[in-house]
């Protein structure tokens, strides 16, 4: 690939203060947590991923994500205590995918308000997660994880290289997928839905298409997350959406471009640096329960932001102009 | 030469059975041959654009038939006959994906009518190709193919749609007002890129506009349109001597129709 050297230098100060951030990090955190919260990054990045390509994307907000983030947690969960962790990260992506072609279908072929679609799965996958598991919770202290399959390969940093491995796995299909043709539909589908349906691509197949993706990602980042904390909970999707709207939101101040690769890379980005700033804020001794409350500020802030810079630019051209009359 | 389109008795009612109701198209039949460049003209409401929505698939009819080239397609979606019609909208910016690059809309544009597919979207070959058509258009975009077309301007957007509507040949080219939204110097090139690309790739063209002096200037029949009805279908040697004022009288005397009826309404 070529390399634009423009780009590349406008990336410059970007690097700069996520380097700074991550050495005033260092001093705050043992090294220990440092490496815990980068492999929490990484398995929150397929989250980031997912939710990119249906907030980004198609530039709908699913809100089944909740819902199909504990799917891939409750399946994977059930699956590995029976002996499969591997099948159940593999069922967790294509349960995600089966979840997501639901509120796609009640979106386009039955005009259910996109919002309203997701919500309704949402609501629908807290029943199937509890019957999947059995239990609202199930440890996974004694069953075999891909994460104690792979201990004695990749010995002390196994974990984070089990994470980065699966990330990087799905990064590079995401990015290769998103060049193709029809890769390429999905991306025009969100952008203009008139040119799309004039130039003969099916609207409706594309974002049914959009949404299994997203939450085959967001499904696959829970069945990761239950096995890499060794535990089933049905309640841990609650607040995902906007976790991964955060995570998004964050990595765009570093990659700002509209094209894929920066996109792509904002969501890893955003995931990772969102979980040194909750690291980093426990470290300084705020409670773990206000987690949420963060991310929820991160993301009204970021969405109000272009409004308040405009509502101050005015007051102050205001007061300029009152200024001058005066005088 | 074979019939490319023909329209059946198309009816099209809004608002059926209510004290609005307004029959945007009522029993219109029209052949369209093949390598016909038709102008259709008309005041507001007089059903141009429903027929050319009705034509698109965007519209379904309230009944009749419209056949494209010997298949039936009344039933066919949108997406479906956009296989074989090519359309420009008056909106520019309705034409193109405005986050997608140059290269990236025309080859989306170019595999247009075939099974999309997981093969990387944009060939090497394909792409001097896009840069060839490009540079026929003469706005110098051959070389921002990377720029996203959100950054162009109206009139560029919409020679680029243009180029997308045609690049892979359509069997009916549909033009709804598409300079209708562009300043006088702008619209004048794009219609001559228009009449340019439809003479050389002989792509049978409808074309709405409000433009009377356009409506005589392209193509070689006129329809006039009001309330929905064929008013008169100007051809041939009647056409070669119209002058744009005896065509101006035609056209207000329609428009007045529909003004007088609103009045007694």
């Amino acid at each position: 690939m070529k390399i634009n050297k423009k780009k590349l230098i406008s990336w410059i100060p970007r690097i700069v203060v996520l380097v700074a951030m991550l050495v005033l990090i260092n001093t705050q955190l043992y090294q220990s947590q440092i490496i815990d919260t980068l492999e929490y990054g990484f398995v929150f990045a397929l989250l980031a991923l997912g939710i990119f390509i249906s907030y980004r994307i198609l530039d709908i907000p699913d809100l089944s994500v909740d819902g199909t983030f504990a799917l891939g947690v409750s399946v994977s969960a059930i699956v590995a205590s029976n002996g499969h962790p591997i099948l159940g990260m593999l069922l967790g992506l294509v349960s995600g995918a089966l979840a997501g072609c639901v509120t796609g279908v009640l979106i386009t072929k039955f005009k259910v308000q996109p919002i309203l679609g997701g919500i309704i799965t949402m609501t629908a996958l807290y029943s199937i997660n509890l019957a999947i598991l059995g239990a609202p919770n199930l440890s996974l202290w004694k069953s075999p994880t891909i994460f104690k399959l792979t201990e004695s390969i990749f010995g002390e940093y196994n974990q984070l290289i089990m994470t980065f491995i699966v990330l990087a796995v799905v990064f590079l299909l995401m990015f290769w997928f998103l060049k193709t043709q029809i890769g390429m539909s999905l991306r025009a589908t969100g952008d203009n839905e008139f040119m799309v349906r004039a130039s003969s691509i099916n609207s409706d197949t594309m974002k049914i298409l959009g949404f299994a993706i997203a939450n085959a990602l967001v499904s696959l980042s829970g069945a990761m997350y239950a096995q890499y904390t060794q535990t089933g909970d049905t309640n841990s999707g609650t607040g995902m959406l906007v976790v991964g709207l955060a995570s998004i939101i964050i990595g765009e101040i570093f990659f700002s471009q509209h094209t894929i690769l920066s996109g792509l890379l904002a969501a890893v980005f955003g995931a990772v640096a969102y979980r040194y700033i909750l690291s980093f804020a426990m470290s300084l001794g705020i409670d773990t329960m206000y987690t949420k409350l963060l991310s929820a500020i991160i993301v009204a802030i970021a969405i109000a932001l272009p409004v308040i810079k405009k509502g101050v630019l005015n007051a102050f051209s205001r007061i300029k102009e009152r200024g001058g009359k005066s005088a | 030469m074979g019939r490319v389109l023909e329209i059946e008795n198309a009816n099209v009612v809004f608002n059926a059975k209510t004290v609005n109701e307004k029959r945007a198209l009522k029993d219109f039949s029209y052949k369209i041959e093949d390598g016909d460049f038709i102008t259709v003209i008309g005041s507001n409401g007089a059903g141009k654009s429903t027929l050319m929505n009705a034509v698109s698939g965007s519209l379904a009819l309230d009944s009749g038939r419209i056949i494209l080239d010997g298949k039936d397609i009344t039933h066919f979606k949108e997406h479906k006959r956009a296989r074989f019609i090519g359309r420009l909208f008056q909106d520019p910016l309705k034409g193109t994906a405005p986050n997608m690059t140059i290269e990236e809309n025309l080859g989306l544009a170019y595999s247009r009518g075939k099974k999309r597919t997981l093969n990387i979207g944009i060939s090497k070959k394909d792409l001097s190709m896009f840069r060839e058509r490009l540079e026929l258009l003469g706005l110098g975009l051959e070389d921002r193919m990377k720029t996203p077309i959100g950054l162009l301007s109206g009139g560029q957007r919409q020679a680029l749609t243009l180029l997308m509507a045609t690049i892979v040949t359509p069997k009916l080219l549909l033009l709804d007002e598409h300079t209708a939204a562009l300043d006088p110097v702008t619209a004048k090139k794009v219609m001559e890129i228009t009449d340019e690309i439809v003479k050389n790739d002989k792509i049978t063209t409808l074309m709405i506009t409000h433009n009377i002096a356009s409506a005589l200037a392209f193509g070689n029949k006129t329809l006039v349109l009001s309330q929905g009805e064929l008013l008169m279908d100007i051809t041939g040697e009647e056409r070669k001597n119209m002058t744009v004022e005896s065509l101006m009288q035609l056209y207000s005397r329609t428009a007045s129709d529909s003004l007088s009826d609103k009045m007694v309404l």
